[in-house]
């Protein structure tokens, strides 16, 4: 796959995402998740994308991981028609150009952090000689260096967030998406990680899509969609954003 | 594509660490590849030493060879005919055979006096292997050996009932008896499952016997053969061997055919039980690889959807699992192979039989081999399975 920083470069937005439509079908018949959706995520710029659950966040981030195709509609991202892609085309463009962090169960069980953050490098091929580098360089900036070895499963919880993070991080991708980063941590730990998402745009020249609930995650985000009834709609200014208990999970 | 050596490190770690929940797979393969093992390489080992103890029983791997005395077609007066030290070293030399013993029969019983009383028996000139050749041993004294052959030594052993027939109640070993006008010393009585109506006969030196009785010709030649898989063919080429030194005429072979087929069918049956346990043994060992990546496949869906994520296509989870099922059942026979050299090596010191190299190398190919189908078989369909799961519902996989 080509590199496509020269085709990204000036005003073309990084994810440019139009009229996507998206339905699953079970045996009830047709249950549309996604109407039409449109959005468009520069460089350097961090985007959250709120709403109540299962109006279809997730299903829209799997869209723009390219974990899920979409029924209808045109996704380009680094200057190129994703949605084109055969299926070994969208694995190599996840692994060069995404990084993802899940909610909760990131990590692979059975393995240290190190070999947590080795299989991205693994899938890219990049060479032994450069992955023990590379992964110090990465835990460092999540302050993860002294877990090195350390078996994932006995990790704290924002531990562990953080190591997904850095997993995420470790490819150096172009795009990071992220579902409900913050869900399972601590204030403290969610400012971390937000600082880490924030420091990362301005730094390495990347885009974040984030799914959260949290207004306070949201409000320090460049750009805040909000998601409802299948359709995506841009909120107002960040910050002023009020803490809606509609955006809330549902017990 | 992840490069090999990455999928081989990945794999074997893997199954390293989750040894505990394959152990029973693991357990399983390696007994089958070390029962493969260890019964294909010892069995001829073993068949050899179960023919000794056999052949207490019915002589199963021994052929006779002998001239006919009379032929009932011929004068009486025919001359007799013997074994010539250049055919008796052909068929020393023959493949399955083990051992060779050159005896003779004086024509006519032999006779001896003790206390004015005469007895008459059959006399036997036998070689220093004739003991050994028929699972023979001392009763009582000893039996005479190859110092005394050479030496033409006027010894002999007798018969159970013919020592008690001359001497009574007396100890006949050490004693002297006349045997055709010659005086001989007594050193020991014939013992053994197999004597038979050799209880009374007395044996001298063949050398002895050939320099001194009378009528008494090398004339019988008893083959002891390696296993009973090399009875028939030796009892085949024994007359050709013959012919190819000497004349054949009045030659008679004689070994226990229908024993012989009796025992072979014993034991082919036992073999094919055990070999049928070890293809069990194995197969479950397959079954499972097979339950056991299935359930892997099932309890690391959420790994499976993460790795896909991350960039990893379908055919690297397929190679993973496929892998890791390999380690399994390479590392298992690999084990199993350890496990059965150890086992050659406690029933070759048994047998005090050293192991055969050759058949431990081919059979342990063949172990390998057969683990290397076994893995493949039991982890394809597992790691197809993982290798076409959709990445949202891997990751949503609770």
């Amino acid at each position: 796959m080509n590199n496509p920083s020269t085709e990204s470069s000036g005003n073309t937005p990084l994810i440019e995402v139009r009229e996507v439509t998206h339905a699953y079908h079970n045996g009830a018949g047709i249950i549309p998740v996604l109407r039409g959706v449109s959005l468009s995520v520069g460089h350097e710029e961090m985007a959250a994308v709120m709403g109540p659950s299962g109006c279809g966040k997730s299903t829209l981030l799997s869209i723009l991981g390219l974990l899920l195709i979409p029924s209808q509609g045109s996704y380009r991202a680094l200057g190129r028609d994703l949605l084109s892609l055969s299926r070994s085309q969208q694995a190599e463009f996840r692994r060069k150009f995404i990084g993802f962090v899940f909610q909760s169960c990131n990590l692979i069980e059975n393995t240290t952090v190190y070999e947590n953050l080795e299989f991205p490098l693994i899938y890219a091929g990049v060479r032994r000689s450069e992955r023990t580098p590379r992964i110090r360089e990465t835990l460092a900036r999540v302050n993860l260096l002294h877990r090195l070895h350390h078996p994932s499963n006995l990790l704290s919880g924002g531990e562990q967030q953080r190591v997904a993070v850095a997993r995420a991080l470790v490819n150096r991708p172009r795009i990071i998406l992220a579902d409900e980063p913050t869900g399972q941590l601590d204030r403290e730990h969610s400012q971390l990680v937000m600082d880490h998402f924030e420091q990362l745009v301005e730094e390495e020249n990347i885009a974040v899509i984030l799914v959260t609930h949290d207004p306070q995650v949201a409000s320090r985000c460049h750009r805040v969609y909000i998601l409802e009834d299948g359709v995506l709609s841009v909120a107002p200014k960040p910050g002023t954003l009020p803490p809606d208990s509609s955006m809330r999970c549902s017990p | 594509m992840t490069k090999l050596f990455d999928i081989l490190r990945v794999s074997s770690r893997q199954v390293l660490r989750q040894r505990r929940r394959y152990f029973g797979v693991i357990l399983s393969i390696a007994l089958g590849t070390a029962g493969l093992i260890a019964v294909s390489t010892m069995s001829r080992d073993v068949k050899k030493n179960l023919n000794q103890d056999l052949e207490l029983l019915g002589g199963c791997t021994l052929v006779k060879a002998y001239f006919e005395e009379f032929l009932p077609d011929r004068h009486q007066s025919s001359r007799i005919q013997r074994f010539d030290p250049k055919t008796v070293e052909a068929v020393r030399n023959s493949p399955g055979v083990a051992l060779v013993s050159l005896s003779g029969v004086k024509r006519g019983a032999a006779s001896s006096v003790w206390r004015n009383r005469t007895e008459s028996f059959t006399l036997f000139g036998v070689d220093e292997y004739f003991w050994e050749v028929n699972s023979f041993y001392a009763a009582s004294g000893e039996l005479f050996g190859k110092p005394d052959v050479q030496d033409r030594q006027r010894v002999c052993v007798l018969g159970a009932e013919l020592a008690h027939r001359i001497f009574g109640e007396n100890n006949a070993v050490g004693s002297v008896i006349s045997i055709d006008h010659d005086i001989y010393r007594v050193t020991g009585i014939l013992g053994g499952l197999g004597v038979g109506d050799r209880t009374q006969f007395a044996f001298i030196p063949l050398t002895s016997g050939l320099d001194r009785i009378t009528g008494m010709s090398s004339d019988r030649l008893y083959i002891r053969c390696a296993s009973w898989d090399d009875v028939e063919r030796v009892a085949e080429s024994v007359s050709a061997l013959v012919s190819a030194h000497q004349s054949a005429d009045r030659l008679r072979i004689v070994f226990a055919g229908e024993q012989l087929r009796r025992v072979k069918r014993i034991v082919w049956w036992v073999e094919w039980f055990i070999y049928l346990s070890v293809v069990a043994t194995l197969i479950l060992g397959g079954f499972g690889i097979w339950n056991g990546m299935m359930s892997a496949v099932q309890a690391r869906t959420r790994e499976i959807g993460l790795k896909k994520a991350m960039g990893a296509e379908d055919g690297d989870i397929l190679a993973q699992f496929l892998t890791e099922a390999l380690c399994l059942s390479l590392g298992s026979a690999a084990i199993g192979i350890g496990f059965g050299r150890t086992i050659m090596e406690v029933i070759g010191k048994l047998l005090s039989s050293p192991p055969r190299e050759d058949l431990f190398i081919r059979f342990m190919i063949a172990g390998l081999l057969f683990a290397l189908a076994l893995g493949i078989g039991a982890g394809f369909y597992p790691a197809l399975r993982a290798s076409r799961m959709e990445v949202v519902k891997a990751i949503r996989y609770e």
